[in-house]
């Protein structure tokens, strides 16, 4: 089990190459906190994301601790195919994006189409593929024609059979400098990136925005549904919870035993706090959905809960960046 | 004794989620312990945001966290597996 697909089977490569690693420290070496709120003629409606774009993950561990991944995809399915094959053949887990809707082995209620979802595939016998997901406890089967399915769908980020393994883990890596280097990143990433839409001007872009959502919904069982969707987005699986934050909680914890540095540790406790009141906000969103109390008072309360955690966060980016500078 | 102080923290957790949750109709007896929290023919009749309400209580109540989903996922199956959690956690 782990909190999130891609750190989750960056991590299990790693560790399978021989590397002790854990992932809230990948995640954190990676810089995988942020946020961003984005609105396109792309999207049917607003969203928001609380961690760095797929894919980062790998290249930011590649590029900081000196692994270098073998990765590839594909035009021809029948590409991907053999070479996952030849891949496994000579004894190498792999990890492969796939649409997570066809990941059978878990409840059908909470698989949806997403097509940027991480598994490590571990092995074949004659009919199934041994999958290792990160939301599922145990190894799982899945028939070769599904998983074939899920690498090749299309669509938006269609995974194209993207696969890829670490070939290359360096003996000594400096793991004080790759968590130096992973902190200024991130903390840079929230408060100083000149975007209006992401780090805390995109959470005081949505603290701005979410009042406006009931004149973007079709009906209130609409805007109902878009705003319990701040809790999926905070709270569901692949988060690992209150958006992330409790996982960066525990890498800067881990970091300040590495570094000796008890101003990371109160730091950690920190964020664990505000990951607290970004749990606060998904209940909140999550109970205002359910029960359609969605007038302007209530959209005002949670407009101004999404104001205070961009002031916190930006006090938090702010001196984390002073301390790692 | 071990044994009792369990039992004991199991109605404990039943009647705060009860209270909670503010369902007036069920006694913590009739909860069975190990049955799954989130089933439908569970007699708490729980949803994803009762979850949410459920850990944010739990953690206050019993001095407790659950930071991670995947572990609320477990903890939360049933009052056994809760109780376990929170009884580990105190003795940590």
């Amino acid at each position: 089990m782990a909190a999130h697909c891609e750190s989750g089977t960056v991590t299990a490569l790693l560790n399978h190459g021989g590397l002790e690693i854990t992932e809230p420290m990948v995640f954190g070496i990676a810089s995988g906190i942020f946020f961003g709120y984005f609105e396109s003629s792309n999207f049917s409606f607003p969203m928001f994301i609380v961690r760095n774009k797929p894919g980062s993950m790998r290249r930011n561990i590649a590029k900081r601790m000196g692994v270098k991944f073998y990765n590839k995809s594909f035009k021809k399915p029948q590409q991907g195919i053999d070479e996952l094959d030849r891949l496994l053949a000579d004894g190498h887990p792999v990890a492969t994006q796939v649409d997570f809707y066809y990941m059978e082995f878990l409840p059908e209620y909470i698989r949806a189409h997403i097509n940027v979802h991480f598994v490590n595939i571990v092995g074949k016998n004659e009919k199934n593929y041994l999958v290792s997901d990160a939301y599922h406890r145990d190894k799982a089967e899945l028939s070769v024609e599904v998983l074939n399915k899920a690498r090749f769908v299309g669509g938006y980020m269609a995974p194209k059979g993207f696969l890829f393994y670490p070939f290359h883990i360096p003996e000594n890596i400096d793991f004080n400098k790759a968590i130096i280097k992973g902190i200024k990143k991130a903390a840079f990433d929230m408060t100083k990136l000149p975007v209006p839409f992401v780090g805390i001007k995109g959470m005081r872009k949505f603290a701005k925005k979410v009042t406006g959502w009931p004149e973007l919904a079709r009906d209130i069982d609409h805007l109902s549904h878009e705003i319990m969707k701040i809790n999926v987005l905070l709270e569901d699986q692949g988060t690992g919870g209150a958006g992330f934050r409790f996982l960066y909680a525990t890498f800067l914890q881990e970091a300040a035993q590495k570094l000796n540095d008890s101003q990371l540790e109160g730091m950690s406790k920190r964020m664990m706090a505000i990951g607290d009141d970004w749990r606060n906000i998904s209940y909140f969103a999550a109970k205002i959905g359910k029960n359609r109390d969605l007038g302007k008072e209530r959209l005002n309360e949670l407009s101004q809960m999404i104001y205070n955690m961009a002031d916190q966060e930006q006090a938090f980016f702010s001196e984390l960046y002073k301390m790692v500078k | 004794m071990a044994e009792n102080n369990l039992e004991r923290l199991k109605t404990e957790v039943k009647e705060v989620i009860i209270k909670t949750l503010n369902i007036n109709k069920i006694n913590p007896e009739d909860v069975n312990d190990s049955a799954p929290l989130f089933a439908p023919d569970n007699p708490f009749g729980l949803d994803s945001v009762d979850a949410i309400d459920i850990i944010m209580t739990v953690q206050k109540h019993f001095n407790v966290r659950i930071a991670d989903q995947n572990l609320a996922r477990d903890v939360l199956e049933s009052i056994d597996t809760l109780a376990e959690f929170i009884h580990r956690e105190r003795n940590n």
